[in-house]
């Protein structure tokens, strides 16, 4: 029977700790759900910057087994919204956490000096980190490779200056351009001195069952690789979706005002697969190879030939948030744009529509050229957004260094809430379907387009419509299924090739006996519910969720949301979570052991 | 003429370890890369720079030869095989081996030794390396 472990490491003391908890993973599957369990058990009032607050990265029990199952989530409490921070990452985290002996890393404490952390299995050490400070994302990696000796795979998480400013925008980048980007999980890092962690180590799980392990193993890996389930992620990527979406009006484009844009086609997953792609790479143990690499190669000596060149990743949220919502249509420009963005650490999706909302702002008169020092913004203008991120990266006065707070906080303070498309107070991603995206990232636990694909169900529900509240419940029982998913913490992008079926095949094939259908969905449920529990509890409210002002006016994939349809779908939803929230309540606060185990 | 593993297309690699995982898995019954006979590498700040290093299987094998107790001998057809009774642990051998091919276990701590099976390529998804005919004479 695999064992799961949790390595506790306080950044105050230097301390750490390590606990089995095989007892969370048999109750709650993994993932999300353990990681949820743990945020619960930490005061309610306690400030996301607050040195007690806790990062908890979790993995779960097809971690590095599974071809796919990449992704590591972390759960802390989000400076962007205030309450459920979640963001999951893909990378070699999830493999090295495994090869390290634990499933769960839950950092704890402030460390009173800048600090990087070594994970190498047992030794676990917090060392100095003064001369890394300011240093880039993509710096901090190269030096820590090369300093940092291990025998084993390592795996590297770190921030940019942006989260050392304590930017609740900041990502925190994991090895190649993977990041756990939204909701602030770099400022949280940067708010305990913590610039990075390296983790590494060579302990696996024995296979118990050859036959049964290798028969399963191979059946994935011939879904992964030979059938068509994987085939736009290693083809054109999440690209493909720029000039499908634009051609059906849901492309955001300046800043949400339509969902055509004119220069889709230019940076379209075409025009960057065959102007800039160089390379696809892959996280550890996935076959696939999603990552898509741009490069740029730019003449910098204006007498001589000399050049440089850079690679850089980009998919369709990038190409959204830095393009099409900016107006621009130069994937040069983005890929400059991203650059800079990738240095300093930002989330892309928010510091993007942050900048849109800015430009909006400035065009309506809540913003002058007294708040932007002289910069006129205007869509389309890339050179000013460079500028703009450099003076946001130096503080260069009030105005820029609110910037980096997000769209929603500086609407409250500048004027223009209409146009700051946010929800819940989280940047929105890069898809204007229609109802069911906007009601998925005003409900969904982390407000991510991930958390219950709404904008899957606009386009399904052009074709064939159902009556709201039924696609309310769609959407509802499709979040479920994705706790369940997140649980296990696999890519999301292979959730057709993780069936029901093939999870309890997989578990059993690792002597993870007893698992059902309905345990699975307990579980989901349990760990749903939780979130919302945690949610509620710093201040969350299903009723206080609006659409933003502008979303209402424009024309969407479906046409133009009533805002009034909006809120009433969203208490449909709440009114789903409240009955789950109930049936979960028994068993929310039960210990382990108390958990009915069919085995 | 014999199949003796070599890597075909080294820029196609995507760094996924798919090979690692296979070889630890067969042969260990290990759910590890770190048991793998071949490594693939990848390199600091060189985005998706990666050298892959499979046993070429020497017909001469410098591991062999600087093994002190004759743990590692010549196999027929090329590579080497492991008496691990007669292992001392020194790691003269993966020292010896340039290309860094020669993988340790640090579990074991002996030498893991390529069998030239071919299960790796099997489960390559992008045909970076293949079991490729080597006359003897140009091993």
């Amino acid at each position: 029977m695999p064992v799961f472990k949790m390595l506790d490491i306080d950044l105050t003391t230097g301390r750490h700790q390590v606990t089995d908890v095989s007892a969370q993973f048999d109750r709650d599957l993994g993932g999300t759900a353990v990681a949820t369990s743990l945020l619960l058990d930490t005061p309610a009032d306690l400030d996301p910057y607050a040195p007690e607050a806790p990062i908890i990265f979790a993995t779960g029990p097809f971690s590095a087994v599974y071809p796919v199952a990449t992704k590591t989530v972390a759960l802390f409490r989000s400076p962007l919204t205030g309450n459920l921070g979640e963001s999951h990452a893909g990378g070699r985290l999830a493999m090295a956490m495994y090869g390290a002996g634990f499933h769960v890393i839950r950092v704890r404490g402030a460390s009173p000096f800048p600090c990087y952390v070594t994970i190498d299995e047992d030794q676990v050490h917090l060392h100095r980190a003064h001369s890394l400070w300011g240093s880039s994302a993509l710096a901090a990696e190269r030096i820590l490779r090369d300093h940092v000796p291990s025998s084993y795979k390592r795996s590297i998480v770190r921030i940019g200056p942006a989260g050392e400013r304590r930017s609740p925008l900041a990502a925190a980048t994991v090895d190649s351009s993977r990041h756990f980007g939204r909701l602030g999980l770099g400022g949280v890092m940067g708010s305990k001195n913590l610039k990075a962690l390296v983790v590494s180590g060579g302990r696996y799980w024995p296979i118990v069952e050859k036959g049964k392990y290798n028969a399963f193993y191979k059946k994935l890996y011939d879904a992964v690789v030979k059938s068509p389930a994987m085939k736009k992620y290693h083809d054109l990527g999440t690209a493909m979706n720029v000039v499908p979406l634009s051609r059906i009006n849901s492309l955001p484009t300046r800043n949400f005002a339509q969902g055509f844009f004119e220069g889709a086609d230019e940076i379209s997953g075409e025009t960057f697969a065959t102007r800039h792609l160089t390379q696809h790479l892959a996280c550890g143990h996935c076959q696939t190879g999603c990552i898509h690499m741009a490069t740029l190669r730019e003449r910098f000596h204006p007498e001589h030939h000399q050049f440089k060149t850079f690679k850089i990743s980009y998919d369709h949220e990038l190409i959204y948030a830095l393009g099409s919502n900016l107006s621009i249509s130069s994937p040069e420009e983005i890929l400059r744009l991203l650059l800079l963005i990738e240095k300093q650490g930002w989330d892309a999706m928010s510091i993007g529509v942050t900048l849109a909302w800015a430009i909006d702002a400035f065009q309506a008169g809540h913003l002058t050229p007294a708040h932007t020092d002289g910069l006129v913004l205007n869509f389309g203008d890339a050179a000013t957004g460079e500028k703009v991120l450099h003076r946001i990266a130096r503080g260069h006065n009030e105005f820029y260094r609110d910037l980096e707070r997000g769209a929603a906080f500086c609407a409250r303070k500048y004027g223009g809430q209409d146009s700051a498309i946010a929800f819940g107070g989280n940047e929105a991603p890069g898809y204007m379907t229609g109802l069911y995206a906007y009601l998925g990232y005003a409900t969904g636990v982390r407000h991510s387009h991930l958390d219950s694909a709404g904008y899957a169900i606009d386009q399904k529900a052009l074709n064939e419509p159902k009556p709201d509240d039924v696609l309310t419940a769609e959407l509802y029982k499709e979040a479920l299924w994705r706790m369940t998913l997140n649980s296990l913490v696999i890519c999301l992008f292979a959730r057709n090739i993780y069936t029901k079926e093939a999870i309890l095949e997989g578990l059993d094939a690792l002597g993870l006996t007893g698992w059902t259908e309905t345990r699975l969905h307990e579980a989901a449920r349990r760990a749903h519910a939780r979130k919302l529990q945690y949610k509620e509890r710093c201040g969350f409210r299903f009723d206080d969720l609006v659409l933003p002002g502008k979303l209402a006016r424009v024309v969407s994939g479906a046409g133009q949301v009533d805002p009034a349809r909006f809120a009433r779908q969203v208490a449909a939803y709440r009114d789903l979570a409240r009955a789950d929230l109930a049936a979960a309540a028994d068993v929310a606060d039960a210990p382990p052991s108390a958990i009915p185990n069919p085995r | 003429m014999g199949k003796l593993l070599r890597v075909i297309n080294r820029e196609q690699c995507i760094g996924c370890y798919s090979c690692m995982f296979a070889c630890s898995r067969i042969w260990y019954k290990a759910i590890t890369v770190e048991k793998a006979a071949l490594r693939v590498k990848n390199y600091a700040g060189v985005e998706g720079a990666f050298s892959i290093r499979p046993c070429y299987g020497c017909a001469d094998p410098d591991c062999a030869r600087a093994c002190p107790t004759a743990a590692l001998t010549p196999r027929p057809g090329g590579g080497v095989d492991l008496d691990s009774a007669k292992c001392t642990h020194c790691g003269a051998c993966t020292e010896a081996c340039i290309p860094e091919a020669l993988q340790w276990d640090h579990e074991q701590k002996q030498p893991i030794v390529c069998r030239q099976c071919g299960v790796c390529v099997q489960f390559c998804p992008n045909d970076v390396i293949a079991m490729v005919d080597i006359p003897a004479a140009t091993r």
